[in-house]
């Protein structure tokens, strides 16, 4: 998937916000929004807040976790273990990004936390490259992936699933036995076409 | 990203096609009528019991699977012992794209005709070691384009697959008003280098 695809995903999901102007329900296919009224906090998707941000028609109330003590609590976390913390939302790195890009002015020290989710994000990237290696390497049979988010999954596709399924294509394609029929029948029970290593589509040829 | 027909037989597939072209020394099981003028060194007009000679591996495939045996195929040099050992001491340092350009898709066909089954592992455990290397070339591939160069095919798919993805999410990570990037601090800290600072800049 693309990362845009995932930032699509993580817009769905809520935020409060102050409108500055009043208005009724808006009816949406997701569903109704508001009623919006001046100065009363009111919960609408992140791209919605967004999109009012950019029209200066609202203030954003940033997440609860979106603050440097937090984050920082969370870094040293995220430090200490070997395995991943719990990340306070599926999207943090969606959120950030667009809170931090949309309104700074909202957030307070927005460039310390700019900052500190860089940190967490580089560490836990570079944990999932060492267990991901760590993985193919030793053969393991499986990995603990509890608490990763969809957009750091995401980053090791599709080099991991596809090299998990070639290495079981060639762990699983058959050492033919001795064939007791005759020639005909095990002429056509040759397992040739079975083991075309094939990834791509063929939009490469 | 699809993976739609990895797994189906596909019969037009190119990369089957290539590999099976390779030709695989192998000796004649019995003597075969008409067939002498395969064999260019010789004058006889039946291929004669008991000569070495390459075939493509689609007709040793074939041929090789009745009961009474036609042909006895024989490993490929670049799978034998010597090789094998090779690819065990360090199968990164290896140049697998000049020994073969589909390594493991032909291994997978060979290994069969290996009596004592070590090809199997062998091949398994060199795309194990490999793998790391490949992962780390997709991350920064700017580094060395040289290395790139000692791809089997099936690795560089994999590599063009993996390095387009993060691609992708470097400049989804980059592209906004405000970039969201490391302290100052941690890109002074030479271990932390690996965040790619060369597009950043």
């Amino acid at each position: 998937m693309d990362p845009d695809e995932l930032e699509f995903l993580g817009e769905k999901s809520k935020i409060m916000i102050i409108p500055t102007f009043n208005k009724e329900n808006i009816h949406l296919i997701s569903g109704d929004l508001g009623p919006f009224r001046a100065s009363l906090p009111s919960q609408v998707p992140l791209w919605v807040a967004t999109l009012l941000k950019k029209q200066k028609r609202c203030k954003i109330i940033p997440p609860d976790w979106m603050n440097v003590e937090y984050l920082e609590a969370l870094k040293e976390q995220e430090k200490q273990t070997s395995g991943f913390t719990r990340m306070p939302s599926d999207h943090y790195m969606v959120e950030a990004k667009l809170l931090l890009d949309c309104a700074p002015d909202d957030i307070p020290n927005a460039d310390e936390v700019k900052v500190i989710i860089k940190d967490i994000w580089d560490m836990r990237m570079s944990k999932i490259r060492s267990s991901v290696t760590k993985l193919v390497k030793n053969s393991d049979f499986y990995a603990a992936v509890d608490n990763l988010t969809i957009m750091e999954i995401n980053s090791v596709r599709p080099i991991l699933p596809h090299a998990l399924d070639n290495l079981f294509r060639m762990k699983h394609i058959e050492q033919p036995k001795p064939s007791q029929n005759s020639n005909v029948s095990s002429f056509l029970m040759s397992k040739r076409a079975s083991t075309s290593f094939q990834l791509s589509n063929n939009e490469d040829y | 990203m699809p993976l739609s027909v990895s797994y189906t037989p596909n019969y037009y597939s190119l990369e089957d096609i290539l590999a099976t072209q390779e030709r695989i020394p192998c000796r004649v099981a019995q003597t075969i009528p008409k067939m002498g003028h395969l064999n260019s060194s010789s004058v006889d007009v039946d291929l004669q019991e008991g000569t070495v000679m390459e075939f493509p591996l689609w007709l040793v495939n074939e041929v090789c699977v009745s009961r009474v045996p036609i042909l006895n195929p024989d490993l490929p040099k670049i799978y034998k012992e010597s090789y094998r050992e090779i690819l065990k001491a360090d199968a990164c340092a290896v140049d697998l794209h000049r020994l073969n350009l589909h390594f493991y898709e032909l291994g997978s066909y060979v290994k069969k005709f290996d009596k004592k089954n070590d090809v199997h592992q062998s091949i398994i455990d060199t795309f194990r070691s490999r793998f790391r290397q490949l992962i780390n070339l997709a991350d920064n591939s700017i580094s060395d384009p040289m290395v790139q160069q000692r791809l089997d095919t099936l690795e560089r798919k994999l590599f063009n697959d993996a390095y387009k993805a993060r691609v992708k999410l470097n400049i989804w990570l980059e592209h906004s008003a405000t970039v969201i990037e490391a302290a100052n601090m941690v890109v002074n800290h030479k271990k932390r280098k690996r965040i790619n600072l060369e597009e950043l800049l």
